[in-house]
């Protein structure tokens, strides 16, 4: 009576295909303003004209101004990028080493692999905003621990994947039958472990870049990350959260802006498996 | 059993050897005379401190080598000899006892309600997957997870102090201060475990164990009550676990925000101020939560699940 | 097809549909007192359809028509509610592989006393008492405290009969009792199960396995793509059967096969000597000499855990033995001793089609496209299946496909390792038989590993029987 179970359980995998081109879509969108913006968009995201002070959407500013005057599509399309690029930097410091050390480790084994678990071991022993901001007490405010802290606490999730991973597809009896038919290490990192691994890596990538962009406003708000005039989202908020009862819209914006970021990174990370 | 407590316990010690090491380090590479700020965390800076630091100097001075003033660092932190605050001059220990109890409040509101919600939504949405109740509860996730607690915390102020003035932005006291600090942590929370709650509800439905119970001829509720509640609990609970990162991360960034006197909002207040007998002691509190959070979720998942712990 | 009146259970032109058209259609049977009924057939071939319809539980999307009568009662003109009722009352229901369909987190006593506590209303303790009875009577009352997966599979086939028994609902449906399970254990769970015919109860068995039907006897029916093609006496169907798919199924079994002619052996290609193996303290063998020589098939014959695939991978240099060691032939490039995989689809690498994977491995060796294709005549694969992924294929020519591959790199030796186990008899013997013209043919030295006794009786020149006869007596 098992093949027709497996029958009815094959749902219809629609929509998957959808969320996940909805992702890519939104962050197409959201990358170009980050990218383009800061070029396209003249105005200095510092220059204060206190006389435009919490100007309205769609006057001289064309998304308003903040309490000293500021621009607020120029500092948003500046924060867009700032958050863009601590997240897109930050998942590559972690997922180089991450990868590496992951592949080494599955392929070697031994002494090398049983420090890199401890040393995981140590890192996940605490969570990760914890030792980001135990770093950060050495110079609040800096992006040298920000992005240090946030680097080390991620590393440990791609080695683990691609251990694990890697270990798993390197038991299988099909990489058994490659080394007997005479097929080298290269060959079979290259056409059998790294399909594996790659979207799997692909998926963790956007999650981690989510998480990133999540933890930099996050700190900044709670006023130990970046600080002020620069243009983060987080602290952007916080700014301006005296001014709610003026101006509520824009205290939502940069606030809708993350979410945005990280929405699109999660869609596209998973589409409707979540 | 014991391989679980051997691991937390060892984690426990990775914990405070990690907090202790950053902090003596932290210590040391500030500027300004280390001595007088260990002398100040020692005995508070009332105390006569000149003569302190004269003290401290040729206690742990410059002709000791710093291994050993390491493990005199770490050999009071393991007599819990947490120093005093540097700003406020009094026993760090002290300080601690009154946040953890804010914190530890925080922490067990927002998992009730979170369990409250988020199980619910996925019990729903794993009866009758593909449904409605499914799709509702897979969007809420995705939005809910996507915002973070901070943005959470900010909407939920504004929308239920300053627009409808139902309940306090901030402070500390009664039950009313605990909720909207409370409800932001469990939103967060309840968004993922309702996802894992939908996938296990789902795939016991779909277990043959299940649908044998069903053919030994007990009624519905039976099946569902002996062998469908502790199954689809497993998975919900050892995800606990890995929640215990998000609520303990959580817990900081929304005292912070809250300004609610926990140990959260110590730690960032004590890293902007430097106060590092304050860093130390908030951090080695955090973490030892997390630990405790751990070792908890492995005990009743040692209790729920026999195949855990037992070998054939 | 005469049915006899006086049964239980009589089902007459019974068709299940589904939105695109009938899955099964016209299907008569009978199961009486004494009198089990077996059907036979490959998975999709629609004998589970069968056995859901009459015990109540197909899929909502699909519909059965015809009639149904156990017990003066017409099934399919009841509601679900009243077929469910049936349930663990006068239905019950020996689930295939029954360890996945305990409830792993309770233990197996309460598993067996919730029957009688809440399906027959006895009280807590009676309950108890009871399933003790139930469990004793399958020799399982040392088990009442374990968990699930604390037992062998054929603790929790026992475990399900308990069930059953508690239940004591007249009309047993056993599907698939035999799968999962080794070679050795097969003919204890029979023996169940025609010790429940003997108790008077009905038993309507489903089944792939021509040993299960022949040894429950009473009636066979063969089905094939939705419809009963042979339908009779066990006995008479198994010894003349009419039909031409039920002819090839019989003619597949192993103990029909062809016995191998006697050829002398050539020149030994591959040798243990004293070889030993051991896991902790206890030896899984110890003191093993295997010669192979060219042109023979040696097989080794054994239950699951003896240690059989680890010889064949020492001999390989794939494992290390502890003892002992291995000799080949002379000035011989490893890549002349090839493996053949029990599971064929972990062989190959799921994402690559095979054109990819053997065109790569032609490259490697600077050999020619035409050799593949000639080796893919002889092997009738045919062309469009390069094109497909691993998984698209069906095991049986996937495993010519590895014979293929390994053939390329004209190999002296070849360990097949349980190669054919989870082919359907007529692919395992269409695999068996190429098998052996190549190793007539080129002199191929082969290294079989099977827990097959009829498979390795038939074909191999040599037999290594490791600790079979101990588990036999069983």
């Amino acid at each position: 009576m098992s093949t027709i179970d497996n029958m009815t359980s094959t749902r219809a995998r629609t929509g998957v295909g959808t969320a996940r081109l909805a992702g890519a879509g939104l962050l197409i969108l959201l990358g170009g303003f980050a990218l383009l913006g800061p070029l396209v968009i003249s105005s200095d995201p510092s220059a204060q004209d206190l006389g435009a002070s919490l100007a309205p959407i769609g006057g001289d500013y064309l998304l308003g101004a903040d309490h000293y005057g500021r621009s607020l599509l120029a500092r948003l399309a500046h924060g867009a990028r700032l958050s863009f690029g601590m997240a897109f930097l930050t998942m590559l410091a972690a997922a180089v080493p991450g990868i590496l050390l992951g592949l080494a480790a599955a392929w070697k084994g031994g002494w090398a692999e049983r420090m890199l678990e401890f040393v995981a071991t140590v890192v996940l022993a605490l969570p990760g905003l914890m030792l980001v901001l135990l770093l950060l007490a050495f110079s609040p405010g800096d992006y040298g621990p920000l992005f240090l802290g946030l680097s080390l606490t991620l590393w440990v999730e791609f080695y683990r994947l691609t251990k694990a991973t890697t270990r798993t597809v390197l038991a299988q009896p099909h990489i058994e039958a490659a080394r007997m038919l005479g097929f080298g290490s290269r060959y079979i990192l290259v056409h059998y472990v790294l399909p594996v691994i790659g979207p799997m890596i692909a998926t963790l990538s956007a999650f981690a870049m989510a998480t990133a962009i999540i933890a930099v406003s996050t700190l900044s708000a709670i006023s130990v990350g970046l600080q002020p005039p620069t243009p983060e989202l987080g602290s952007m908020i916080v700014e301006l959260l005296p001014y709610f009862a003026e101006a509520p819209v824009h205290v939502l914006l940069p606030a809708v802006l993350i979410f945005l970021l990280v929405l699109g990174l999660q869609l596209l990370a998973q589409g409707d498996r979540a | 059993m014991k391989n679980f407590l051997v691991a937390r316990l060892l984690q426990a010690g990775i914990v405070s050897v990690a907090v202790g090491a950053l902090c003596f380090i932290l210590m040391r590479v500030l500027p300004g005379d280390a001595a007088m700020r260990i002398a100040a965390g020692r005995y508070g800076p009332d105390a006569r401190i000149a003569d302190a630091a004269e003290k401290v100097r040729l206690e742990l001075g410059l002709d000791r080598p710093i291994a050993m003033q390491f493990l005199e660092w770490l050999g009071s932190l393991a007599r819990f000899d947490l120093g005093h605050s540097l700003v406020t001059g009094r026993a760090v220990a002290h300080e601690l006892q009154v946040q953890l109890g804010a914190s530890v409040w925080l922490a067990a509101a927002a998992l009730v309600l979170s369990l409250l919600i988020g199980p619910i939504v996925g019990l729903f949405g794993g009866l009758k997957p593909g449904g409605a109740a499914d799709r509702l509860g897979l969007m809420g996730a995705v939005i809910f997870r996507a915002i973070p607690p901070f943005v959470l915390g900010l909407i939920l102020m504004l929308v239920f102090s300053r627009q409808l003035g139902w309940l306090p932005p901030a402070g500390f006291g009664s039950p009313r201060e605990i909720l909207l600090p409370a409800l932001t942590l469990a939103l967060g929370l309840a968004a993922m475990s309702s996802r894992v709650t939908r996938n296990a509800v789902a795939a016991v439905a779909q277990a043959p164990y299940f649908a044998f119970a069903r053919y030994k001829g007990l009624s519905e509720p039976i099946v569902v009550r002996r062998h469908g509640l502790r199954n689809a609990a497993i998975p919900v609970v050892s995800y606990l676990g890995l929640q215990a990162i998000y609520l303990i991360e959580g817990v900081v960034v929304v005292e912070s925000l809250f300004a609610y006197p926990g140990i959260g909002h110590a730690l960032v207040h004590a890293i902007v101020e430097r106060d590092i007998p304050m860093v130390q002691g908030t951090a080695l509190m955090m973490g030892l939560m997390f630990v405790a959070i751990g070792a908890a979720v492995d005990l009743l998942t040692l209790w729920l699940d026999p195949r855990t712990g037992k070998t054939v | 097809m005469n049915i006899p009146i006086n049964t239980d259970l009589s089902v007459s032109d019974l068709s299940v549909h589904s939105q695109s058209g009938p899955i099964v259609s016209g299907v008569s049977l009978a199961v009486g007192r004494g009198r089990p009924l077996t059907l036979l057939g490959e998975s999709g071939s629609g004998k589970s359809l069968v056995a859901q319809a009459i015990m109540g539980n197909l899929p909502n999307e699909l519909r059965a028509t015809g009639h149904i009568l156990f017990k003066g009662a017409e099934i399919l003109r009841e509601t679900p509610s009243e077929r469910r009722r049936r349930w663990g009352r006068s239905i019950s229901l020996l689930p295939q592989e029954p360890w996945l369909a305990l409830d792993p987190t309770m233990r197996v006593a309460p598993q067996v006393a919730e029957v009688h506590r809440y399906v027959k209303a006895k009280s807590v303790e009676d309950s108890a008492v009871a399933a003790r009875s139930n469990l004793s009577d399958v020799s399982l009352q040392q088990a009442a405290e374990l968990y699930p997966f604390q037992m062998s599979g054929g603790m929790g086939q026992r475990a399900a009969i308990a069930i059953a028994h508690a239940a004591d609902a007249e009309l047993l449906i056993a599907d698939e009792p035999t799968k999962g399970l080794d070679a050795a254990l097969r003919r204890s769970v029979t023996a169940r199960l025609l010790s429940e015919v003997e108790a008077g109860r009905l038993l309507l068995t489903i089944t792939h396995d021509v040993a299960v039907a022949r040894a429950l006897g009473g009636t066979i029916g063969v089905m094939l793509d939705g419809r009963l093609v042979e339908y009779g006496e066990a006995r008479k169907l198994l010894e003349a059967p009419e039909h031409s798919y039920t002819k090839a199924l019989l003619a597949a079994e192993p103990a029909r096969w062809e016995p191998r002619k006697q050829k002398n052996a050539g020149e030994m290609v591959v040798a243990g000597r004293g070889l030993e193996k051991r896991y902790g303290d206890k030896a899984l063998f110890s003191g093993l000499d295997i010669e192979v020589a060219a042109g023979e098939i040696v097989s080794i014959f054994g239950p699951s855990g003896c240690g059989k695939t680890t010889i064949g991978n020492i001999l390989l240099g794939l494992a290390k033995s502890d003892e002992g060691m291995v000799e080949r032939k002379p000035d011989l490039s490893p890549l002349r001793f090839q493996k053949l995989y029990q599971d064929p689809p972990a062989a190959f690498a799921p994402h690559q089609t095979i054109r990819k994977g053997l065109k790569d491995l032609v490259r490697l060796h600077g050999k020619d496209w035409a050799d593949v294709e000639a080796l893919a005549g002889r092997l009738r694969l045919s062309d469009i299946l390069l094109d497909r992924l691993p998984g698209q294929i069906s095991g049986g020519e996937l495993q010519r496909f590895a014979l293929l591959r390994a053939l390329l790199l004209a190999p002296v030796f070849l360990f097949a390792d349980e190669a054919t186990s989870r082919l359907d008899p007529v692919s395992q013997k269409e695999v068996v038989t190429f098998l052996r013209e190549i190793v007539e043919e080129t002199g191929l030295a082969v290294l079989l590993v099977t827990h097959d006794r009829d498979v390795a009786e038939k074909i191999s020149t040599r037999m290594i029987d490791l600790g079979g006869s101990r588990l036999r007596d069983r």
